[in-house]
């Protein structure tokens, strides 16, 4: 079988790329290894009549001018406005349930303190103010270092111009608080302690970092940066449409087909082989897996340079999260909030007790105490478990890959047992409205998935492994095989439900075919 | 009283300010340096707390002291004599130990009996630090340069540093990448397997600065080893015959012979403001001195919060300076000994202890003592860094017996219950700091004829650090290059006009180096302001 | 009288050079690095690590303790002795007091030097005199007329040198308090430790030290003596390759590198006279007849053709060059001895003897034979310089010697 590209892995990234590519005229295969589309995002029933999407359920960040250029609209994607408000409960006290928007937030953080109330609206207008900025340095392929065409020098200088209008004051604060770690920059902003937690929580979702960590500013303003409403459904109706998108422009997706391995000859891709030992001749490759997969697996050593091996081999994929599914009988309710439900919740009441939770992590194990992440999908999609009750999606911060004596059934339990009596703290009818429970452990989310290291974003959101994402001689997706290209979350600008690396990827396969 | 008037004060007789002295001295100018303390030196001193006995009681040893300031100033002249480090010792608790040598093939020999991959490996690493290290020589050795900026000649200068940093070729353009974003222990896991090498290298990445082995932006201060220069090679760490308080008197020696005047014990109260201008200063007995030109070599906190005072300020550039994150982070231990300590996994007094010598066996035991000091406890096991200076300069100690200098990290300014609590706590920091050390040293404690500890709280009182931080602000990336201290006015000016800056808080930093000193001075010549 | 070299025990029967001098067991025994040269024929350590730089610092710091037994002894006795080497040296030896050292050089009839060494006057009949070269057929040859006794002590006498700003400290436990009193330049025979020594305090490191002067069979005692006071003050065994840093920093000449006796050049302008080579201080010009006096006579009137000066070679142009080439600046880990050119605006005006980066003083220092009118100080000159098998030049400017002087050598 001869094909234009294939694209390896059916996540929302590869699907986008695929359906990006095949709109552009060519014939694309996608190959999944697993029985279902969505990756990452795929719904999974871990209970009979429950479901959840396996990892990533934050739409946030899921890029609007990529669904626009798939027509996903047509396929059933709509956006939501605005995202539901985080709880964050609190051990005595009402807790703080926070919107993004300062307007709605202003009576719950003043409930706190008066004065963060109001810089919490400063806050929200710096974010306005640098976003534009940052989106842009997130929707376009990285610089490439080396360039000497002109085109090169002039996106460097477009970014740069883009930075200048930003105003020199407003670009000194980036460059500022970039390298810093989100704790002192929060500390500088507010001083409830409750609303910082808050605030810093997902900026170290599935990061070896804590918040005293450098750099976790830098991630926080990524995320805070291109934030917007959601997708109605959340990640599952995402991967629904775009697998419907590209199905419609003609992408031949093939589930049950695991890659043996990439072919290359003399430097280029010839095709990849699959485990039934069928080959598929393309001469374009993009791969959604991540970067180790993808070039320390899925190609022959002898086809990589030393010291790029290297550097792969260096890529940091050590996750730190792991999953917890419940299958609720009842609503999830709150000691704080009787009576209110909320479709997303966050623990962690200081910036210490976040650290906290990260210091085992170093050691090689996890926290007893850990932070958790609660999303209830099924509040607003009620088809994902039977009527009247629920599924929670915990993603639990603090569970290291690589434990030490290693994952076993028991250590498995033990977590699971930690994040039920961290959220019982807060929640406590949980434990008797629990009908059934799943942990993925980060051993166990690489077993399922595919992820080296269990690695939820495809490796580290570290500085230097930002935008030059994986490393510099990959990190505008062409790698250093001719023809084969990455198009997953282990490129820029990184993990998360975003499409961006896919669209991004896409776009430079396309603008520049293979060299003849 | 008015006194008579000068074209420039310099606030603080520590290297900085001397530097800075003597560079405005040599170009003619007429200059007073004010010192509070009874001696010149700063943090830059050597005093006898014990008879016989001579101490660097605070800095220990001269790193990145700049090639040109000891040739222009002609500092051997007047007493600076370095003597390189030629060891870094590491005892580990499990009676084993690596020495590195100035020589790579004994090094080698050493390294390979816990890693012999990591041994071929070391030679490599440096050989690319030393690229990186050439990279950034002229950053430190200027103004640095300012992205903001329209101006042609900054957009020059930009342009050179690409054109240099094109120049290091791919593989080491991406190294340069990796090291000024990256933490110092991801960086070396990079290179080497071994914890007996990513640990002790590790850990200049946290030296003075509340961070963590693991926080990124700490790889770039691994630099720091391959940029000083002694010898002409790249290396950079040595003692000053007589201490480090010879440094300091040899540079103040040649600031007094181009003209300049010190005065010792003359505390300042506060600069003279006047409609936004510096006029001159103040002493603590109400003496007005006054000149055309005020530099204070003091750290930013100090300098513009207590001796200029927010009234003067610009509440933004205020709030900045509040910001200007200073965090002490450690503290020292002086120890007279009767005798050379005998370490038990390599016993004897042979060269070994002639370096450096660092109890960090691991890198988790780094994090640990981090961890502690994160939730402001002072580290139970901290991070050691001794020297026995007595051993190549016989001079400060009397025959036979020797000065033992020991640097400890993480010892919080802010303990948690508040930094005043450190008269109570400080003889069991220096109780932990003895424990740890007779670990890998048992006849330590019999040996010792006088400890001084001091802590952050107490390099504070008596040294004028803000908040004890040893660097003048931390060496983190936000407070590097065109924002230290704070951004738009990272060249030695400050909005006070008249009112210039020349200490470590100021590019490129802290050590004794005396770059801030001299860019400084250079500066205010080149402006024109006297 | 003239005696027979005396081999020592160690090679009897065998004539395998080089051999061991008598401290041999010692020194040999702490030579870590293997790093040996030869030194007269005798086995000389040329630092004792792998790196000399310690036993640099030890002379500059502490002090440093140096076996340098190879040198050339002669002592000459009887009535007539200071006055035989007064017609020999051109120094006037009469002058000497008992008990005082002094520098000198000898010439041939031409006025070019033979060598250079110190001549002591150990009583009214005695004086010891030092060479690099062997001087006892010249010594004897220049005998006829004189009451004197010639005598190679060389391989009777073992010397220490004992050098560094605590070699005072460190010889006043081995020999009392009489060496306190010893002035720059003199000489005493003394007990130390029991052992009967003459010390004198003299040097080639341009520092504070002395020379310790025993019978052969004293040596090893007199090594552990010095070794053991020494300890507490830092005392540490240093080679030749320390001492040649030292010796450029204090401005030294060396026989056979930055000139050459006149016996064994080949050429006539590879032969010096004192004043050529910065040995004009020693000569005593107008008194009776000595070897060499009417040469060096019309040498003063006439004035001499070449100078030996210090240069320093700039450290900013130097890191530039090597910048040009991407490599940072480098410099020899020892002290160098090849020759190189130095010009004046392009054209060779001398050449650049011997040379070393000064880690004390932090200057690139050089030692040069220069035409005498490019000597003077503050000349702007170009030296050569190959980087990269390039030849490049570097400039250096004619500056103050000896570089490095300090007080105590004399106080």
């Amino acid at each position: 079988m001869k094909v234009d590209a294939v694209v390896i892995g059916a996540g929302h990234n590869g699907l986008t790329t695929a359906a990006l590519l095949a709109k552009s005229g060519r014939k694309i295969v996608v190959v999944e290894k697993r029985d279902k589309v969505g990756g990452l995002c795929a719904l999974e029933e871990f209970h009979p009549g429950f479901k959840v999407p396996g990892v990533h359920l934050d739409t946030s960040g899921v890029r609007r001018d990529v669904a626009e250029s798939l027509d996903l609209a047509r396929h059933g994607l709509a956006f939501v406005a605005e995202e539901p408000p985080v709880f964050a409960p609190a051990s005595d006290g009402p807790g703080l349930l926070l919107h993004r928007d300062p307007a709605k937030a202003d009576a719950e953080i003043r409930a706190h303190s008066a004065r963060d109330a109001k810089r919490y609206v400063e806050f929200r207008a710096f974010i306005g103010r640098v976003r534009g900025f940052i989106a842009r340095l997130l929707n376009e392929p990285p610089p490439d270092l080396n360039g000497t065409g002109a085109g090169e020098l002039w996106d460097l200088a477009r970014t740069a111009i883009a930075l200048r209008r930003l105003g020199a004051d407003d670009m000194l604060e980036i460059a500022r608080i970039a390298p810093t770690c989100v704790a002192d920059w929060l500390n500088g902003w507010f001083e409830c302690e409750l609303l910082k937690a808050a605030l810093a929580g997902p900026s170290l979702h599935g990061t070896f970092m804590g918040p005293w960590s450098s750099g976790t500013t830098a991630t926080s303003l990524l995320q805070e940066c291109v934030a917007s409403g959601g997708v109605r459904g959340g990640s599952a109706a995402l991967v629904t449409a775009l697998h419907a998108a590209a199905r419609a422009a003609g992408v031949d997706v093939r589930l049950g087909s695991a890659v043996e391995h990439i072919d290359v000859a003399g430097g280029r891709v010839k095709g990849v082989t699959l485990a039934s030992r069928e080959t598929i001749e393309c001469s374009i490759v993009a791969s959604s897996c991540d970067p180790k997969r993808t070039l320390l697996d899925l190609v022959a050593a002898t086809h990589l340079a030393p010291r790029f091996a290297m550097a792969m081999r260096n890529y940091r994929m050590r996750g730190t999260s792991a999953k917890v599914h419940l299958a609720l009988r009842r609503p999830l309710e709150f000691r704080a909030r009787p009576g209110q439900v909320f479709e997303i919740a966050r623990t962690g009441e200081t910036l210490d007790e976040l650290e906290r939770a990260f210091d085992p992590v170093k050691y090689r194990k996890f926290s007893s105490e850990p932070i958790l992440e609660i999303r209830v999908p099924s509040i607003s999609s009620p088809e994902l478990a039977p009527a009247g009750q629920h599924v929670a999606s915990i993603l639990v911060n603090g569970a290291p890959a690589e434990l030490e004596g290693g994952w076993t059934d028991a250590r498995r339990d033990e977590l699971g047992n930690a994040v039920v009596n961290a959220l019982a703290r807060y929640a406590p009818g949980v434990r008797e409205s629990i009908v059934a429970r799943e942990v993925l452990t980060p051993l166990d989310i690489e077993q399922r998935y595919g992820v080296t290291g269990g690695h939820i974003h495809h490796g580290e959101h570290a500085l230097d492994q930002l935008v030059m994402r994986p490393a510099p001689q990959c990190a505008r997706y062409a790698t250093p095989i001719e023809g084969l290209y990455l198009c997953g979350s282990g490129s820029h600008p990184g993990g998360g439900v975003t499409c961006a690396p896919g669209a991004l990827a896409a776009k430079t396969i396309i603008e520049r075919p293979a060299r003849p | 009283m008015m006194a008579k008037s000068y074209d420039a004060i310099i606030i603080g007789a520590g290297h900085n300010g001397l530097v800075c002295a003597a560079y405005l001295a040599k170009a003619g100018r007429k200059v007073l340096v004010l010192e509070r303390r009874h001696l010149v030196g700063g943090a830059a001193v050597t005093e006898e707390l014990h008879p016989g006995f001579k101490f660097s009681v605070c800095s220990y040893v001269v790193s990145l002291m700049r090639p040109q300031i000891i040739r222009d100033l002609e500092l051997p002249k007047y007493g600076f004599d370095l003597l390189p480090l030629d060891c870094a010792f590491l005892p580990l608790p499990d009676g084993r130990s690596l020495a590195r040598w100035n020589d790579y093939a004994r090094t080698r020999q050493e390294i390979s009996r816990f890693s012999k991959k990591d041994a071929e490996v070391y030679p490599e690493y440096g050989h690319v630090m030393m690229q990186m290290g050439r990279f950034s020589k002229p950053i430190i050795d200027d103004v640095p340069p300012d992205p903001t900026s329209m101006n042609p000649f900054e957009i020059l200068k930009l342009l050179r540093l690409g054109k240099r940093f094109r120049e290091l070729g791919e593989d080491n353009g991406i190294a340069a990448l990796k090291l000024f974003t990256m933490s110092a222990v991801d960086f070396l896991n990079e290179w080497f397997e071994s914890d007996v090498l990513k640990a002790p290298m590790s850990v200049s990445g946290i030296i003075g600065t509340f961070l963590g082995v693991r926080s990124p932006g700490t790889a770039y201060v691994l630099l720091h080893h391959y940029m000083g220069e002694i010898d002409g090679a790249f290396r950079s760490w040595g003692f000053c015959r007589g201490g480090n308080g010879a440094v300091s008197n040899a540079i103040a020696a040649a600031a007094r012979h181009y003209g300049a005047e010190i005065r010792i014990e003359a505390p300042i109260a506060r600069v003279l403001v006047k409609d936004g201008t510096a006029e001159g200063v103040v002493l603590e007995n109400g003496e007005e001195i006054r000149a055309r030109l005020v530099v204070s070599s003091l750290d930013p906190n100090r300098t513009f919060l207590r001796l200029v005072g927010k009234e003067h300020l610009d509440p933004e550039f205020a709030t900045s300076i509040e910001r200007f994150k200073l965090r002490g982070s450690s503290g020292k231990v002086n120890l007279a000994l009767d005798r050379v300590p005998e370490f038990t996994c390599r016993p004897g007094d042979g060269p070994h202890l002639r370096g450096d010598i660092a109890i960090c066996p691991s890198v988790d035991y780094l994090e640990r003592a981090y961890d502690e000091a994160k939730y402001g406890d002072f580290s139970s096991r901290p991070y050691l860094n001794v020297v026995i200076p007595s051993l190549s300069d016989p001079s400060v100690a009397p025959p036979g017996k020797h000065v033992m200098s020991i640097f400890v990290q993480y010892a919080p300014y802010k303990l948690k219950e508040g930094p005043a609590a450190w008269p109570q706590k400080r003889d069991a920091f220096g109780d932990a700091v003895i424990d740890t050390l007779a670990e890998y040293c048992p006849t330590l404690k019999e040996s010792i004829l006088y400890r001084q500890v001091l802590s952050p709280w107490d390099l504070e009182q008596q040294f004028g650090l803000t908040e004890g931080n040893i660097f003048h602000g931390e060496l983190s990336l936000e407070q590097l290059l065109f924002m230290r201290p704070v951004a738009k006015w990272a060249r030695y000016r400050t909005p006070i006009r008249s009112l210039w800056i020349c200490g470590s808080g100021s590019h490129p930093g802290g050590g004794v180096m005396g770059a801030p000193g001299q860019i400084a001075a250079r500066e205010i010549l080149k402006a024109g302001a006297v | 009288m003239v005696l027979a070299v005396r081999r020592p025990k160690q090679a009897k029967g065998s004539l395998r050079m080089p051999i061991p001098t008598p401290f041999h067991p010692r020194t040999s025994a702490l030579c870590t690095s293997y790093r040996w040269k030869q030194w007269a024929g005798y086995y000389a350590v040329c630092s004792y690590e792998m790196n000399h730089e310690r036993e640099y610092f030890a002379f500059r710091h502490a002090a440093g303790l140096l076996d340098v037994s190879p040198l050339y002894k002669y002592d000459v006795g009887g009535r007539d002795a200071a006055a035989f080497l007064s017609r020999v040296m051109a120094r006037d030896v009469r002058k000497l007091k008992v008990g005082q050292v002094g520098y000198c050089c000898w010439c041939n009839e031409e006025g070019h030097v033979l060598d250079d060494g110190t001549v002591t006057r150990l009583d009214d009949t005695r004086v010891r005199v030092t060479a690099a070269e062997p001087a006892l057929a010249w010594l004897d040859r220049n005998r006829r007329g004189f009451d004197v006794a010639l005598e190679d002590v060389s391989e009777r006498i073992a010397t220490l040198a004992l050098q560094g700003p605590n070699s005072r400290e460190i010889l006043k436990q081995v020999c009392g308090a009489d060496v306190e009193r010893l002035k720059f330049f003199r000489a005493t025979a003394t007990k130390l430790d029991g052992l009967a020594a003459v010390v004198t305090r003299t040097g080639y490191t341009g520092d504070l030290g002395y020379e310790v002067w025993v019978a052969r069979d004293d040596a090893l005692a007199l090594w552990d003596a010095l070794v053991a006071a020494g300890k507490p003050y830092g005392l540490e065994p240093a080679g030749l390759d320390a001492l040649d840093v030292t010796r450029v920093e204090a401005g030294f000449i060396l026989n056979g590198v930055d000139y050459f006796g006149a016996r064994d050049c080949v050429i006539p302008s590879q032969k010096s006279t004192p004043y050529e080579i910065g040995l004009g201080g020693t000569v005593h010009l107008d008194r009776d007849p000595f070897v060499g006096q009417e040469a060096l006579k019309r040498e003063v009137a006439r004035g001499s053709e070449w100078a030996f000066v210090g240069l320093e070679i700039k450290w900013d142009e130097m890191e530039r060059l090597y910048d040009s080439f991407g490599l940072p600046p480098h410099l020899p880990a020892t002290a160098w001895r090849t020759a190189v050119p130095v010009y004046a605006n392009g054209k060779q005006v001398g050449q650049a003897t011997s040379g070393t980066w000064s880690p004390l003083l932090k200057r690139n220092l050089a030692l040069a034979s220069l035409r005498t009118p490019h000597a003077k100080l503050g000349t702007p000159l170009e030296i050569e310089h190959t980087i990269e098998y390039q030849r490049r030049t570097l400039p250096a400017t004619v500056v103050e010697k000896p570089f490095f002087d300090p007080e105590r050598k004399r106080a």
